[in-house]
């Protein structure tokens, strides 16, 4: 179940699984809101404490650390909201999934999901341009990913598409989930 | 199950409510869910179809299917010690029309615009956001 880097790959890979599988696929998207832990609380406020305390090292103020510290022990414990887009496809079993917390992509994102959902309504008029945007040479090595993490599942079913994509699809991948993270954090 | 499609309209305002009610509750998730509506048009492939074709699925339609749009909540029981309630899941889906497509979009996105409104905005995170950036492109730099 990968996670894709940008919303745009996430959108061409879907658009490609919805070719592909047009009556099988589903797009499901999550909006969750979650109060986060105890622990998660701990970690924030630890976190905030050492960098207040970093950028308070000059000016030497006890007080002045306590005062952010309890600042931000009100942020600490503030939900954090996340968007979730997922395309599924039982039947391959292929996921691609996409992860984001900013309120200013879900505009556009939906936008996406209108153009996908389009793909799966057959509407003339759009299934052809989907096949353009996979030519790149810079869009063809998140493929790479999306097919590593399928084809540990999709294994059973698929045979001959999905190996001779593989091959051509060669190294790298794997290393989007985690980026991903690290960018949020 | 098959009856219980709400109109469009009625689909949004219910929306709103599942959102709202999340927003009151300060937790919980919203599941959205696209598929197309293509019941009784497409057989499972046979074992034989799949060793021949592993893309089977190339059923291209004449005419443009319908898309189906479901939305629901978690539902959530009472626990002591934690705030939380008794939650009845919510399960609410429309039919959009091929020729609907675009408009029901528009109106979907502002709805979850609206509803979404625990995310980040912004105008807040535009200071942290060239950190970040820079923290990034340093870090690619570096690989």
């Amino acid at each position: 179940m990968p996670f894709l880097p940008t919303s745009t790959e996430w959108y061409e890979q879907s658009s490609l699984l919805l070719k592909a599988r047009p009556s099988t696929t589903r797009i499901t998207s999550k909006y969750t809101v979650l109060s986060p832990s105890p622990s998660k609380i701990r970690k924030r406020t630890k976190y905030a404490e050492r960098k207040s305390l970093k950028s308070t090292a000059d000016t030497s103020s006890t007080p002045a650390t306590a005062e952010a510290q309890s600042s931000t022990t009100v942020d600490a414990s503030t939900p954090t909201a996340t968007f979730t887009l997922k395309t599924y496809d039982p039947v391959s079993g292929i996921c691609l999934q996409y992860e984001t917390n900013k309120a200013a992509e879900v505009g556009r994102l939906v936008g996406s999901l209108g153009r996908l959902g389009k793909h799966m309504a057959a509407v003339k008029t759009v299934t052809t341009d989907l096949s353009e945007p996979s030519g790149r040479p810079g869009v063809d090595t998140p493929g790479v990913e999306k097919l590593e993490g399928d084809v540990v599942m999709a294994d059973v079913k698929m045979t001959d598409a999905k190996t001779v994509e593989q091959g051509k699809a060669g190294n790298g991948g794997g290393g989007g989930g985690k980026k991903k993270k690290k960018g949020k954090k | 199950m098959a009856g219980d499609h709400l109109t469009n309209d009625e689909f949004f305002t219910q929306l709103a409510n599942l959102f709202e009610l999340n927003q009151k509750k300060g937790h919980g998730s919203i599941h959205l869910t696209q598929k197309r509506l293509a019941y009784g048009n497409v057989q499972p492939p046979t074992d034989a179809q799949t060793l021949e074709d592993p893309l089977w699925d190339t059923y291209h339609p004449e005419e443009p299917v319908p898309v189906l749009i479901r939305a629901t909540n978690n539902k959530s029981t009472k626990r002591a010690g934690t705030d939380r309630e008794n939650v009845d899941k919510v399960k609410i889906s429309t039919v959009v029309q091929p020729d609907q497509i675009d408009a029901f979009y528009a109106r979907y996105a502002e709805a979850c615009k609206a509803g979404m409104s625990g995310l980040k905005k912004r105008d807040r995170k535009k200071g942290k956001k060239d950190k970040k950036k820079k923290k990034g492109t340093s870090a690619e730099a570096k690989v």
